[in-house]
């Protein structure tokens, strides 16, 4: 796919999984499905839900991302972690499963937000189909690769594969995902007509018939997801979610809120190429995060997610957690 | 080693290298309340930035028209203007325009970074001296900037101290800023003086008139092109908008942007200096510079300004604002950069001059495109899209 050979390897080996197998992490798609499966929602409907692999594959991305920095830390990093996109394929070992098995975490925990969102869609009205192991790879990623070619050849298939199924309105719940099927796929797909909206603005827009209590008082702070405020231009959505929760305060950092949010360290495969300097800048987003004194973190990308659990990891600040919007949504309509 | 693994080598290092990370922050800090604060005193600003943008988008169209229409002026003007292609050419021009064996006082220009001039100059057998402090202290550490505006924003006062005792055999507290600063200015003060030759950049010039805007703050720009008999210019030709009056906009909403109300000092070059004080008779050279040479550099940026996306790269004006809210800079200073820093940097570095491939690949592969320099640019500059665009060229091999 790499004719010149300066694409760091990390993102080849990214961008064939989705080529090759319709996912980021190239696993088996069942295991992504697998979330979804006691809520029988039906694979063909109008207006369906898109899970994205962030949250599908969670478990399997931070079994990635912990080899990976592993690796780069290491006295040989910077050699290895060039040819580690090739070495798992090459040796024909399936690092993601070797380490999905060691880690303690299951898929079960990671695709909470998931459930939780279509709860929450549902409690507001909304029902939604999921199109399980035939939900496509959004390929977006292959676009901030450069791979600009097959993105588009990729984005048709995704395209021709949703109009089969009779879909018409797509709710995202990945920032990154919602902002390639809303946007990028609308400019590289002909007479592309799917409506496309994020979570966050179908639960704002209807938030105001519900009456919503956190399970306990609460501080949390928002962190604004690169792709959610900059890309989508979601700014006030997730507030006016939030601000609508009794028991919770919302606590802001300074300057580094809305469009002035500073990136969790993992955009455009960044992590993938330089996991090292990536965990780093993950600390310094916490450390701004945490100044607020928050408890909870909440934010709606799982990639963020990941890296503030690591920068909250790594500064050993137990007693904050990161949350998904959908789950504290959902927990606010249990009471 | 490849360029890549070399180049992030180096940014890791820079990555865990404690003072650097303590020199950005509080830089960061401070930059972003003095813009706060300019902005809210000046609040036409952020109107005028749209008006520049215009301008600039404009302008950059033209450059080629704007670079004669400059010569024209400034030779109308008395000064002489040449126009390079290459950087070759425009080390060219000035060296024949130097020699040897000069004593060369330089005000701090990124577009004599870009092509070495200084070293070039050196190797020609002058003596240059940097006379911004910042860039003074980068040439005597033998290093290179990391700021466009602030080059020695990743060195802490200490060493500072350490490296200006050695200069002068007397050991200076690193506490005390103001002798550092007193230092400086001793150990420049005679050479503007001798100089043979000054040397600068422009931040903006006007076609119509052909006048330089250079703006500062430290009055070593206006030493070091007012005192010697010779005052050279290198402009990139982005520098050109069509008039004086568009000048003074892009000037203002420079600086602003740059967190400052407003400069201690803007001077308008648009000639040598003359007299007619004596029966009428204009003589060149009464108080300033006799001789006013402006070399108009190309080295890509015609072309550059034919890409339907990259082009806007030539709307920055070098304010540095983005430089402050890039994540990766904070951590890693200009070594996430080549000539010119940060994703724009990437930009920089495929396109203009030497078109160093690899390292454009690994710069345009640093970016986050987060969007985060977008928001503050006062060109609305999309750098994630610029380096996403590169991503592709280099991806499908463009």
């Amino acid at each position: 796919m790499d004719n010149t050979g300066l694409i760091p390897p990390g993102l080849t080996y990214l961008a064939d999984n989705i080529t090759s197998k319709d996912n980021l992490l190239g696993v088996s798609k069942e295991v992504g499905a697998s979330w979804a499966k006691d809520l029988s929602l039906p694979k063909e409907a109008e207006t369906i839900f898109f899970a994205g692999c962030g949250y599908q594959y969670a478990s399997e991305l931070e079994s990635m991302m912990s080899l990976i920095r592993k690796v780069d830390k290491s006295a040989i990093g910077t050699e290895l972690t060039m040819n580690l996109a090739s070495f798992p394929k090459k040796l024909g070992i399936d690092a993601a499963g070797i380490f999905r098995k060691v880690m303690v975490k299951g898929s079960e925990s990671d695709a909470q937000p998931l459930k939780d969102a279509v709860k929450v869609l549902s409690n507001l009205g909304i029902n939604v189909g999921y199109l399980g192991d035939e939900e496509p790879c959004c390929g977006g990623l292959l676009h901030y690769i450069g791979l600009q070619k097959e993105f588009a050849r990729h984005g048709q298939q995704v395209y021709d594969r949703l109009k089969s199924r009779g879909v018409k309105r797509i709710i995202g719940i990945v920032p990154s995902c919602t902002y390639t099927l809303r946007n990028l796929m609308a400019d590289s797909v002909d007479g592309y007509d799917l409506e496309v909206k994020h979570f966050c603005e179908v639960v704002a827009a209807g938030i105001s018939s519900l009456e919503l209590r956190f399970p306990r008082e609460v501080k949390v702070t928002y962190h604004d997801p690169c792709q959610m405020v900059r890309y989508l231009g979601l700014v006030e959505e997730p507030r006016q979610i939030l601000g609508a929760i009794k028991g919770i305060e919302l606590v802001e950092a300074d300057w580094t809120r809305g469009e002035w949010s500073t990136c969790c360290g993992g955009g455009g495969g960044f992590e993938a190429v330089f996991p090292e300097l990536s965990q780093i800048l993950a600390v310094n987003r916490v450390k701004e995060l945490v100044e607020t004194g928050a408890e909870i973190i909440v934010t709606n990308c799982p990639g963020c997610i990941m890296q503030l659990e690591t920068g909250l990891k790594e500064l050993k600040e137990d007693s904050v957690e990161v949350l998904d919007l959908a789950q504290i949504v959902a927990m606010a309509m249990e009471v | 080693m490849s360029v890549f693994s070399e180049y992030k080598k180096e940014i890791m290092d820079a990555a865990h290298n404690e003072r650097i990370r303590l020199a950005l922050s509080r830089a960061i800090t401070s930059y972003r309340a003095n813009t706060n604060d300019a902005l809210k005193r000046f609040p036409h600003t952020i109107k005028m930035a749209e008006e520049v943008r215009e301008i600039k988008a404009k302008a950059i169209g033209e450059m080629e028209s704007l670079a004669q229409q400059a010569v024209e002026a400034i030779e109308y003007n008395r000064g002489k203007a040449y126009i390079a292609k290459t950087a070759d050419e425009a080390l060219k021009i000035i060296g024949e325009l130097v020699g040897k064996g000069k004593l060369i006082v330089k005000g701090k220009s990124m577009t004599g970074e870009e092509i070495e001039l200084r070293e070039h100059l050196e190797e020609m057998g002058n003596e240059v001296y940097e006379t911004d402090l910042g860039e003074f202290i980068i040439q005597k550490l033998n290093s290179r900037p990391m700021h466009i505006l602030s080059p020695a924003i990743h060195v802490p006062k200490e060493d500072v101290a350490e490296l200006f005792s050695g200069i002068t055999g007397e050991k200076l507290p690193p506490d005390d800023i103001g002798r550092l600063v007193a230092t400086a200015r001793e150990l420049l003060r005679e050479k503007y003086f001798q100089a043979d030759i000054g040397m600068s950049g422009a931040n903006v010039v006007s076609a119509d008139t052909g006048t330089l805007f250079l703006i500062e703050n430290e009055g070593n720009i206006r030493l070091a092109t007012g005192a010697p008999p010779v005052h050279i210019a290198l402009v990139g030709m982005e520098k050109l908008v069509p008039t004086l009056g568009d000048a003074f906009k892009v000037s203002e909403v420079t600086w602003r942007y740059a967190n400052y109300t407003v400069p201690s000092y803007v001077s308008l070059v648009s000639g040598p200096s003359k007299t007619g004080d004596i029966e009428k008779v204009t003589t060149f050279g009464a108080h300033g510079p006799k001789e006013l040479h402006v070399i108009f550099m190309d080295d890509g940026r015609t072309e550059l300004a034919k890409h339907p996306i990259l082009r806007q790269a030539l709307y920055c004006l070098r304010c540095g604002g983005c430089l402050y809210e890039c994540p990766v800079f904070a951590v890693t200073a200009g070594h996430f950069g080549d000539k010119y820093f940060t994703g724009i940097g990437a930009v920089w570095a495929a396109m203009i001059g030497r078109n160093n491939k690899e390292k454009a690949a690994s710069l345009a592969y640093t970016c986050l495109t987060c969007g985060r320099c977008k928001i503050r640019c006062p060109m609305e500059i999309d750098s994630a899209a610029m380096c996403v665009e590169l991503r592709k060229m280099i991806a499908e091999g463009d």
